[in-house]
């Protein structure tokens, strides 16, 4: 494939370091000291401005297979847009950072331009936390094949009946596999003489009905019963947080915010949450308000230092599980590292989440697990492949076959289960074993 | 306060009026009541003259009249409806009232009260009936609101005015210009005036009697020419025409036209309506289980239950039958609705209920602050967040209605009635209601009181009909302080 990538940011770097491998890569942008960056990658940096016909014409726009706006000014990215579609560009995607954009693209309004698909970093960050948040006690939580294949990562608990145990005495329920382990900072694909122990954060794999007994083996975090959810920071994530988990069954959410104007709008728009005017990094306020006994703490200050401070607090006081946004890519280690669970940055969920439309083909890149440490593929099994048992494949290591996707069927398969010519497989593999995967699966005719 | 401005405006707004009295004083000829007409033709003489006279004099100092400040615009609708009972009492006067039951009567009328001070009903032609009827229709969307309607040039400066008399915290529009917004209310009024003239026609009223009824109706007003209110007719099928009309003229205006412009959101998102008919719906069936309970037939109970609970919340205050005889826990259960009222935007008098929902929110919210003092907790309405200002203004407003009833409640029972009568008297004119308990009864009537008393609650209903605040704001001295006679 043919991507373009206009804007030589962040965004635009972290598009170009995972899709270059694969694909023909084009980044498009008017600083030239950006270039320096993009020597190391394996991509065709072009110099001047992509509102300009002649400079996308350089890029062969009219071979192009999609183009992805992300510079910083949703202007330019909506010309850069329309223009790559008035040359031919059969898709184009892209980045905002106001809402209004969001909302306009909703209303049709940006589909003129012959915009596909508009992103807000913003409002990917908040969905997928939210996601992470309806999924009691997990650290993360992505859902494939329309929610009938889902993933989860949890920690062991001290009292988790999992802990000390061989992964092969484990007794899963059917429909479920556990697919990686991360333990301190290796994270590996367990097999069947690997033992669990407690604090280690295991991803799982399953039906929606099998994780759930899943969670009650691993944490003690009650099934069903309403969360407390404190969300410190009512920027936009915080807000858009917060409105979707407001009046629900799933949660009672408190928001913490420091500017009284912006706090009087926010209780404007929510109907049952508390919102409560004051700073998150507060210690008194968060005691007189009890957020110790909130089950998630969700700090998405755009301030990354404040927000470890927050977190930290917040931890000290006994929440359970804590969220964080994380605006420093250098800092997503380290915030995990001092103990917050799941450290999340807007950037990461919106390329995330880019990656895997754009892709075609027979592999696909499903979502990016542990800060890209693991990945989940989807892979079409080629026609005329003949039928045979997952036990007698020896695929790659560091790869585990997740799901197998049939119809409208989904399987968690066991060694037994056989693959078919015409199934998607969803595989799991680690970064290191991710090329070596896509080249088993496509070449394994029959 | 620029008093050539006040008066100059206000005097337009008599000369206004004074084609009122025509219309009265047309039936009165019908009928051949010659004295009632000649009453008629010298109040609105006086009227036109007394407008004049008040344009003449204020017009040079008025300079500018667009442009209305708030305490000018008060002062003229204050002055106004004042002025406006006093020349309505001229007929009652002329045809043998004492003045003092005249005004009684002429401020009953325009504020939609209801309260009469007539003993005997036969001493008046059909043209006092009428004109009786007439006051309480013009009151009942407001006169300032017709003025407005039909008066291009008081479009701009009648903002301050129209919003100074309207009945409710909120000043919404329904269309961009004011004077359209004036019409539509008005046709709107009228429209609902004709269908329940023709509905009581149907069940066998006499066109006068449908046509007064209808006019106190749709005004939540209260007079009646029957002596025995609604209940001297005894018919059920009027009792619930009635009911449903009163159940109309207690709702916001402004929702049932967007409601026949075929919004029904505006019906469903309506908080105000819905707490209106919830109240409304409670209040029937505890009368009912009472009325039950105490021995009246299930159809009578609903009937009349239905009627009154009506009739008092929405400060109409006719009588399908005697109330007075019920138990007291069935009395109860009206005199907690005096303090009730209709809607916002609605002929009906008494606080609101819209005042009502927005108390309670924010006694609720003050709870929850005492949880969590650094909460922040707008308190809304239909999903909206409702001002601070406007929350104050409530306070305020709620605070000085029941301070004006407690100091008439005191000045009536002290000057000697008892302690009910004395109560009931005062909420039932405050709150624009009409008849109360005991010796204020529905059967019974204000004559008897001590003349203080009569002026004590003829003021009463000033007060209340223009909202408390537009008239106690004149007891500061600051206004009067800063008086002068012209802008310059």
């Amino acid at each position: 494939m043919r991507i373009i990538i206009v804007g030589g940011g962040e965004i635009g770097f972290a598009l170009s370091q995972t899709l270059s491998g694969e694909h023909e890569v084009f980044v498009v942008d008017h600083a030239a000291d950006v270039a320096a960056r993009f020597e190391a990658l394996d991509v065709q940096f072009v110099h001047g401005s992509a509102t300009s016909p002649e400079v996308l014409g350089q890029t062969g726009i009219r071979g192009a297979d999609v183009l992805v706006a992300c510079t910083g000014l949703d202007e330019v990215n909506i010309v850069a847009c329309a223009i790559a579609r008035q040359l031919g560009a059969p898709r184009a995607y892209c980045f905002v950072s106001r809402e209004e954009f969001l909302e306009l693209h909703d209303q049709q309004g940006l589909a003129q331009f012959g915009i596909d698909r508009v992103i807000w970093p913003e409002a990917e960050l908040a969905a997928d936390i939210e996601r992470i948040i309806r999924a009691p006690g997990a650290l993360d939580a992505e859902s494939f094949a329309e929610g009938a294949i889902q993933l989860v990562e949890y920690r062991l608990d001290a009292d988790a009946t999992l802990s000390g145990r061989r992964v092969a005495d484990l007794h899963l329920p059917h429909g479920s596999l556990i697919v990686a382990v991360r333990r301190g900072d290796s994270f590996f694909i367990p097999r069947g003489d690997s033992e669990l122990s407690v604090g280690d954060r295991i991803v799982a794999m399953g039906t929606p009905e099998a994780l759930r007994e899943v969670m009650r083996l691993t944490t003690s975090v009650a099934e069903g019963a309403r969360q407390r959810v404190t969300i410190i920071g009512g920027g936009d994530v915080g807000l858009r947080i917060a409105e979707r988990l407001d009046g629900g069954d799933a949660a009672d959410v408190t928001v913490i915010e420091r500017d009284p104007d912006r706090g009087e709008m926010i209780a404007g728009r929510l109907r049952r949450s508390l919102v409560l005017n004051g700073d998150g990094t507060d210690l008194a306020l968060l005691e007189s308000e009890d957020i110790g006994r909130s089950d998630v703490l969700v700090s998405v200050i755009d301030n990354d230092e404040r927000n470890l401070l927050a977190s930290l607090l917040g931890r000290q006081l006994g929440v359970r599980r804590i969220i964080t946004r994380v605006s420093k890519r250098a800092n997503l280690r380290l915030f995990e590292r001092v103990g917050i669970d799941v450290a999340i940055s807007a950037r990461a969920a919106a390329v995330a989440s880019v990656l895997h439309q754009i892709q075609g083909g027979t592999t696909r890149l499903l979502a990016l697990v542990e800060q890209g440490a693991g990945r989940i593929l989807e892979l079409d099994v080629p026609e005329g492949y003949a039928p045979r048992p997952l036990r007698e494949l020896a695929p790659p290591l560091n790869s585990i076959v997740g799901a197998i996707l049939r119809g409208r069927e989904a399987i968690v398969p066991r060694g037994a289960d056989r693959i078919e010519a015409g199934d998607r497989l969803i595989v799991f593999t680690t970064y290191e074993a991710a090329d070596r995967v896509r080249n088993y699966f496509t070449s394994m005719k029959a | 306060m620029r008093l050539a401005v006040v008066i100059h405006i206000t005097g337009t707004m008599v000369r206004l009026f004074a084609p009122a009295l025509i219309a009265p004083a047309a039936v009165a000829a019908l009928y051949r009541e010659w004295r009632d007409l000649i009453g008629f033709l010298v109040a609105f003489l006086a009227t036109a003259a007394l407008g004049a006279v008040m344009r003449r004099a204020g017009g040079p100092g008025a300079g500018d009249v667009e442009q209305i400040r708030r305490i000018d615009g008060m002062a003229i609708v204050a002055a106004t409806w004042l002025l406006i009972a006093h020349l309505g009492a001229i007929p009652f006067v002329w045809a043998g009232m004492g003045f003092v039951d005249a005004l009684f009567e002429a401020m009953s009328g325009f504020t939609t009260t209801g309260a009469t001070v007539l003993r005997d009903f036969t001493a008046l032609g059909r043209g006092m009936f009428f004109w009786r009827a007439l006051t309480q229709w013009l009151g009942g969307l407001g006169v300032i609101a017709l003025f407005v309607a039909v008066l291009p040039r008081l479009a701009i400066a009648g903002r301050e005015l129209f919003f100074a008399e309207a009945a409710g915290p909120t000043d919404e529009k329904l269309t961009p210009q004011l004077r359209q917004t004036a019409i539509a209310l008005w046709r709107l009024y009228i429209g609902l005036t004709v269908a329940e003239v023709l509905a009581l026609m149907a069940a066998g009223l006499s066109l006068f009697d449908a046509v007064c009824h209808a006019f106190t109706t749709l005004a939540a007003g209260g007079f009646s020419p029957h002596p025995l209110s609604i209940a001297g007719y005894n018919n059920a099928a009027v009792d619930w025409i009635v009911t449903v009309f009163m159940l109309a003229a207690g709702a916001n205006f402004a929702v049932q036209y967007r409601a026949l412009r075929g919004s029904r959101a505006a019906i469903a998102g309506d908080e105000e309506l819905r707490a209106y008919l919830g109240v409304v719906g409670v209040a029937v069936v505890a009368i009912v289980v009472v009325l039950y309970r105490d021995g009246m037939g299930a159809a009578e109970a609903l009937r009349h239950g239905a009627f009154q609970v009506v009739s008092i919340i929405t400060t109409t205050g006719y009588a399908s039958v005697d109330f007075q005889l019920w138990s007291d826990q069935a009395k109860m259960v009206l005199f907690l609705l005096m303090f009730i009222g209709g809607c916002a935007g609605s002929a009906a008098g008494g606080p609101k209920v819209v005042r009502h929902v927005l108390m309670a929110r924010l006694t609720l919210r003050e709870l929850r602050r005492t949880l969590h003092p650094r909460a922040v907790l707008p308190v809304k309405l239909g999903g909206r967040v409702v001002p601070e200002h406007t929350l104050r203004d409530v306070q305020v407003f709620v605070l000085f209605y029941l301070l004006t009833f407690a100091v008439g409640a005191a000045i009536v029972v002290t000057l000697g009635t008892d302690l009910m009568s004395g109560i009931t008297a005062s909420i039932a004119c405050l709150g624009n209601i009409g008849p109360g308990f005991n010796a204020v009864g529905p059967m019974a009537n204000f004559a008897d009181l001590h003349p203080i008393s009569k002026v004590v609650l003829t003021l009463e209903m000033w007060i209340g009909r223009l909202e408390v605040m537009t008239i106690l704001v004149f007891l500061r001295l600051e206004p009067w302080r800063s008086a002068r006679w012209s802008a310059v």
